[in-house]
């Protein structure tokens, strides 16, 4: 069974049920005893009647039926007619033929000497002589409404009940397709395709918002499909210019009878393959810390003492490139959860930035700030910096400025250690050293780590 | 000095690799093709050091290290693995290995490793003699003061942990990643000659204005401290 179609059901039965509530309430106020005890009393009149005629004849009934018409009460109806339908005796006037058939009804009757019809509930008779017995009453005013209103109800609840289905069948449409924009677009993706997006009614609906939802997903999903593209484009394409020194390395080392070049040779063919793999390596560490994997190698570590490490690890490097580190320790701890590790190896990469391209600017600045809710620390040259609109490119995985591939570094230093902040809910930043770059990683001190460093 | 060696590696070529370089240096090699096989082995405790893959069939390499180290067999453990990350390392070493190297590794690199975890079983720190000696050159870790040929090195902090590393391994090759993981305790590759730097500034120190050399350069593997 189709969905929309027990939707539909769904709906009607639920109008209905809902329906005859109500009607069985208005029912079960209205109605009363009168009702039945009148249908009582005249079942009983006529089976007096009727009795009399099978035991006494027609001479009996005759009497009977006087005698109903001048002791019973003024509403009782009773006549006696001939095989012809004409009247013999009774209290009814004007009564046509076209009423006498066997069995009980409710019609319209005029009582003799009344000026109007009234309603009446009869029992009609054809007795073995031929004569026709009409019998019953008038039904009171009250009597009378409340006959027309149960007669009512039942139409209504006849209407209800198609009212109901027709509801359902209009509403299973709608939600159909509603449902159908959002299906459409479904399998749209799944014979992969995302640019569909389902249609909004604009009422900011439930439908809308579901809509809007998987629209939002939609352009999210969209945007990382386009960002591993150009990663694997990019990966590919940065990747050849290796290899292929790799290549031609190798090629020479095996054509080459000189054993001494074929050693150098062989040498360069290891150190290509040790860049290669480093930059595997670096690309795959971004995307562990993306995923936010190693989180649980979180620890409490003084961030004071690892950029004194740092910079005493880089200061002969510096030194060689002409440049000199100056860091002050905080005279405090810079107490830090996170990853010593990884944190470790942002730092050297923003130094080691700062070393490759700045160290023409002769001093090299390390800071180690403790904020309320954060800590910074910043490396920060006199080189000749990035423009602000080159910035953004900088970061990016393989977003080195220059082009020239005679340069070490395999522009994903900053990547790494963007992605490392992003590990730690923070971020990394750089900005103008007027002149030189700065680089700053922030991160942020989640309130249960500062609780925590507080007690510690 | 041939020592016995547990080779746990599934890809039949590595372990062929591991094990005839490993005999060409005079040791004995053992070899298991699986976690369970490799824990089995190894439980009997005779071994001088094991080199277990991580990634391994049947159990892995680090349920089969906790289980070792659970029954206290405390041989050392040198595991390989093709996992890089610096959380993979660390995750390596936390579960109790000494060692742990990154495939694709060059031979001299896994050579210098084993050599380092051999001898440090070997080495039983004598109380009565701590000092160490390479040739002319004297380390007293106690007090943390040098001398080559009785007079006093003035050396930095971390100077001093390079050159102490490097006498704890006399005459052994030590690569790059090993100094960097040992001296400095980073398990990042940095890139750039930050390594060599510090050695050839150590170099200056100890080997400026003598005749003969300690510190050499061992050509595509590191380094080696020896008279």
């Amino acid at each position: 069974m189709p969905t929309t179609l027990r939707i539909a059901l769904l709906a009607g039965l639920l109008a209905l049920l809902s329906n005859i509530a109500v009607i069985g309430f208005i029912y079960w106020r209205t109605h009363d005893e009168a009702v039945s005890e009148m249908r009582q009393q005249i079942v009983e009149q006529d089976k007096v009647l009727t009795d009399v005629f099978r035991s006494g004849g027609e001479l009996a009934l005759t009497d009977a039926v006087h005698d109903t018409i001048a002791y019973a009460d003024p509403l009782a109806v009773v006549a006696l007619l001939g095989a012809d339908g004409r009247e013999q005796i009774g209290n009814v006037e004007g009564l046509s033929q076209a009423h006498l058939t066997e069995g009980s009804r409710t019609t319209f009757i005029r009582l003799r000497g009344q000026p109007t019809p009234r309603r009446a509930t009869v029992i009609i008779h054809h007795l073995r002589s031929g004569q026709w017995l009409l019998s019953g009453r008038i039904a009171g005013e009250g009597l009378a409404i409340k006959q027309t209103l149960e007669g009512s109800l039942i139409i209504a609840l006849a209407l209800a009940t198609m009212l109901g289905l027709a509801c359902g069948a209009v509403l299973a449409r709608y939600v159909g397709i509603r449902i159908g924009n959002i299906v459409a677009v479904a399998s749209r993706i799944s014979r992969h395709d995302l640019s569909g997006r389902v249609p909004l009614s604009g009422s900011g609906d439930a439908f809308d918002r579901l809509s809007q939802q998987i629209n939002a997903m939609l352009d999210r999903i969209g945007g990382l499909m386009d960002e591993l593209r150009m990663l694997t484009d990019s990966l590919a394409h940065d990747l050849r210019s290796p290899v292929s020194r790799l290549r031609s390395a190798a090629h020479a080392a095996a054509e080459t009878t000189d054993p001494k070049e074929q050693e150098e040779l062989l040498g360069s063919v290891i150190r290509q393959s040790d860049a290669l793999m480093r930059i595997l390596t670096a690309v795959l560490e971004i995307s562990r810390s993306e995923a936010l994997t190693g989180r649980k190698q979180f620890s409490w570590f003084d961030l004071g003492e690892l950029a004194a490490e740092l910079s005493e690890m880089y200061e002969p490097v510096a030194e060689e490139a002409g440049a000199t580190i100056i860091f002050d320790r905080p005279a405090r701890a810079v107490p830090l959860n996170g990853h010593r590790q990884l944190l470790a190896q942002a730092l050297s990469n923003l130094i080691e930035n700062a070393v490759r391209y700045g160290a023409s600017g002769g001093e090299i600045r390390i800071d180690v700030a403790n904020e309320a809710d954060q800590v910074r620390i910043a490396v920060a040259d006199r080189g000749p910096g990035i423009p602000a609109e080159l910035r953004p490119a900088a970061v990016r995985r393989f977003g080195r400025l220059d082009s020239s591939r005679s340069n070490e570094g395999a522009g994903l230093g900053l990547a790494l250690a963007k992605a490392i902040a992003h590990l730690h809910d923070g971020e990394l930043v750089l900005d103008d050293n007027q002149p030189g770059l700065r680089t700053t990683l922030m991160l942020p001190l989640r309130p249960d780590d500062t609780k925590a460093a507080r007690v510690a | 000095m041939g020592r016995k060696i547990l080779v746990v590696e599934d890809d039949a070529e590595t372990a062929a690799y591991l094990s005839k370089g490993l005999t060409q240096e005079g040791h004995s090699v053992e070899q298991a093709v699986n976690g369970q096989d490799g824990l089995f082995r190894a439980t009997d405790g005779s071994f001088d050091l094991i080199i277990l893959d991580r990634m391994l069939p049947a159990l892995d390499g680090l349920s089969v290290l906790k289980a070792l180290r659970a029954a206290r067999i405390e041989t050392p453990v040198l595991i390989l693995s093709a996992l890089a990350s610096v959380g993979d390392r660390i995750e390596g070493l936390e579960h109790g290995s000494d060692d742990y190297l990154v495939k694709p590794f060059s031979f001299a690199e896994l050579l210098a490793r084993v050599n380092a975890l051999l001898r440090r079983r070997e080495a039983r720190i004598d109380p009565a003699d701590h000092r160490l000696t390479v040739g002319d050159l004297e380390i007293d870790p106690l007090s943390r003061t040098v001398k080559r040929d009785g007079r006093k090195l003035d050396l930095k902090p971390r100077e001093y942990l390079l050159l102490e590393y490097f006498a704890r391994n006399e005459g052994r090759v030590v690569t790059r990643t090993m100094l960097l993981e040992q001296v400095w305790d980073y398990h990042f590759d940095p890139g750039t000659n930050v390594i060599d730097v510090h050695v050839s500034r150590l170099r200056r120190k100890l080997d400026d204005g003598f005749e003969k050399p300690l510190l050499h350069t061992v050509r595509g593997a590191g380094y080696m401290l020896a008279a």
